[in-house]
C-alpha cells in the first residue's frame, strides 16, 4: 500500500473541522496497550490498527445547562451531531486514503463496557484530559461529546494536553477554602452520591468512584431503569399493581428514552453542570 | 440452543469478589482487572465472569436508588437555574 500523502493527517483535521467538529485529534493506536484493559484496544477491534482520530463537539449550550429540568439536559445530549462527524471521517479514509477505518460504535460490548473508551481516546489524542468528576474535559471548549474512528492509516499523532483543565481555578480557591469542589460537593460518595477526590500540588486526583450508583443517575431511565421496573413487575402478583407499573410514569419515560436512545443515553449531568472548566458560567441576556 | 444463562448460584457465590475485583467501584490505589483476570484469580471462565459482572453491576442497588437518582437531579437542577439565572426563588425547598 502506498504511503500517506505529506499532507494527510492536516487535511483529516480539516475534514473534521469542516463536518462539524470543534476539535480532532490523533492517538497513536499502540499508546492504549498500557492504559486500556484487554479487549478494548484498537487492536482487538481492527486488527492492524496505527491510529485512533478522535473528534469532539456537539456540547450542550448554555441555556441547557441553565434550564430548570434535568430531563431537558438529557435530550440535548446530542450526541448523533458528532457520531455523525465520525462516521464521515471513516467513510473518508477509506474512499480517500484508502485504508481501513473502524467507527467505533456508540454502543456496548459486554454489559455496561463499552468497545474502546472515548473519553481515553480523547484523552490520548491530546484533545483533553480527564476531569475530578471523571469526564475528559478540553482546555478551550471544556466538556464535549466524542466520537472515534480506528484506522490502519499511520497518521500522525498529537501529544497529551500539558496542562489540564481541572481543576480550574475557582475549584482550587474553594478547596482551599471548603475543602471541596462543585463536583464533589454536588455528588459526594460520602451522603449517598458517586464521587470522592481531592487537590494535591494543584492537581485533581480521583480517590473513589461508583460507577453502579453513577449509572442509576446517568441512565435513570435507559435500559437499567427499564430492567428494574420489569423485575419489579414480573414480581408484582397483583394484576392491578402491575398496570400501574408498567404504565405508569417512569415505565413510560424510560421507554421513550430507549426507542430515542441516541439522545437520551446520558441523563445526569450534575457533576459538570456545577464545574466551571465544562463550561462556566457564561452570563446571557 | 438458548443464551448462555448462568447459574444463579454460582452467581449468589461469586457476586461480591466480582464487583470488589472489577471497575465497578473505582478506588485511586486498586485499578479494576479484566474479565479475564478476575476469572483467572477465582478459578471462573471468562464468560462466567462477563455475566456475573453484568447481572451484578444491574442488581447493586435496589430500583429505591432510581426513584432517589430522580429526585436528586431535579433538585441539583434548580439549584444551579437559581444561581445561574440569579432567580432565588427557583431554589428547592
Amino acid at each position: 500500500m502506498s504511503p500517506l500523502p505529506p499532507n494527510a493527517t492536516a487535511t483529516l483535521k480539516s475534514v473534521a473541522l469542516k463536518s462539524g467538529a470543534l476539535v480532532c485529534g490523533v492517538a497513536d493506536a499502540a499508546v492504549f496497550a498500557a492504559r486500556a484493559p484487554e479487549k478494548q484496544r484498537p487492536d482487538d477491534l481492527l486488527p492492524g490498527a496505527r491510529s485512533v482520530v478522535v473528534v469532539g463537539g456537539a456540547q450542550p449550550r448554555e441555556g441547557d445547562w441553565a434550564a430548570t429540568s434535568p430531563w431537558v439536559l438529557q435530550t440535548m445530549g446530542t450526541t448523533e451531531r458528532i457520531q455523525g462527524v465520525g462516521r464521515r471521517l471513516a467513510q473518508y479514509i477509506e474512499s480517500e486514503l484508502g485504508y481501513y477505518a473502524l467507527y467505533v460504535p456508540p454502543g456496548t460490548a459486554s454489559g455496561d463496557t463499552p468497545f474502546l473508551s472515548l473519553m481515553l481516546a480523547a484523552e490520548l489524542a491530546g484533545l483533553g484530559s480527564k476531569s475530578l468528576a471523571g469526564p475528559v474535559l478540553n482546555r478551550e471548549h471544556g466538556f464535549m461529546y466524542w466520537s472515534a474512528v480506528i484506522t490502519t492509516a499511520p497518521f500522525e499523532s498529537d501529544r497529551l494536553e500539558a496542562e489540564p483543565a481541572c481543576p480550574a481555578p475557582p475549584c482550587r480557591e474553594m478547596w482551599e477554602r471548603e475543602g471541596t469542589t462543585p463536583c464533589l460537593k454536588t455528588c459526594p460518595s460520602s451522603e449517598g452520591g458517586c464521587l470522592s477526590g481531592k487537590l494535591e500540588n494543584g492537581r485533581a486526583v480521583r480517590t473513589f468512584y461508583d460507577a453502579a450508583r453513577c449509572n442509576t443517575r446517568v441512565h435513570t431511565h435507559w435500559v437499567g431503569g427499564f430492567q428494574k421496573v420489569l423485575e419489579e413487575t414480573l414480581n408484582e402478583p397483583d394484576r392491578d399493581r402491575r398496570k400501574m407499573l408498567l404504565y405508569g410514569d417512569f415505565f413510560t419515560r424510560s421507554l421513550w428514552a430507549i426507542t430515542y436512545s441516541s439522545t437520551n443515553i446520558a441523563q445526569c449531568f450534575e457533576c459538570m453542570r456545577v464545574c466551571p472548566a465544562a463550561h462556566g458560567l457564561k452570563e446571557m441576556k | 440452543m438458548s443464551v448462555f444463562k448462568l447459574d444463579p448460584d454460582v452467581y449468589k457465590r461469586y457476586k461480591d469478589q466480582v464487583l470488589e475485583l472489577c471497575n465497578s467501584f473505582q478506588r485511586i490505589d486498586r485499578p479494576g482487572l479484566s474479565d479475564k483476570q478476575i476469572a483467572e484469580r477465582l478459578g471462573l471462565d471468562e464468560r462466567t465472569v462477563t455475566e456475573i459482572r453484568c447481572v451484578a453491576e444491574r442488581d447493586c442497588y435496589s430500583l429505591d436508588e432510581w426513584e432517589k437518582a430522580i429526585e436528586f437531579k431535579r433538585k441539583a437542577t434548580l439549584e444551579w437555574s437559581a444561581l445561574a439565572l440569579k432567580r432565588p426563588d427557583l431554589k428547592p425547598e
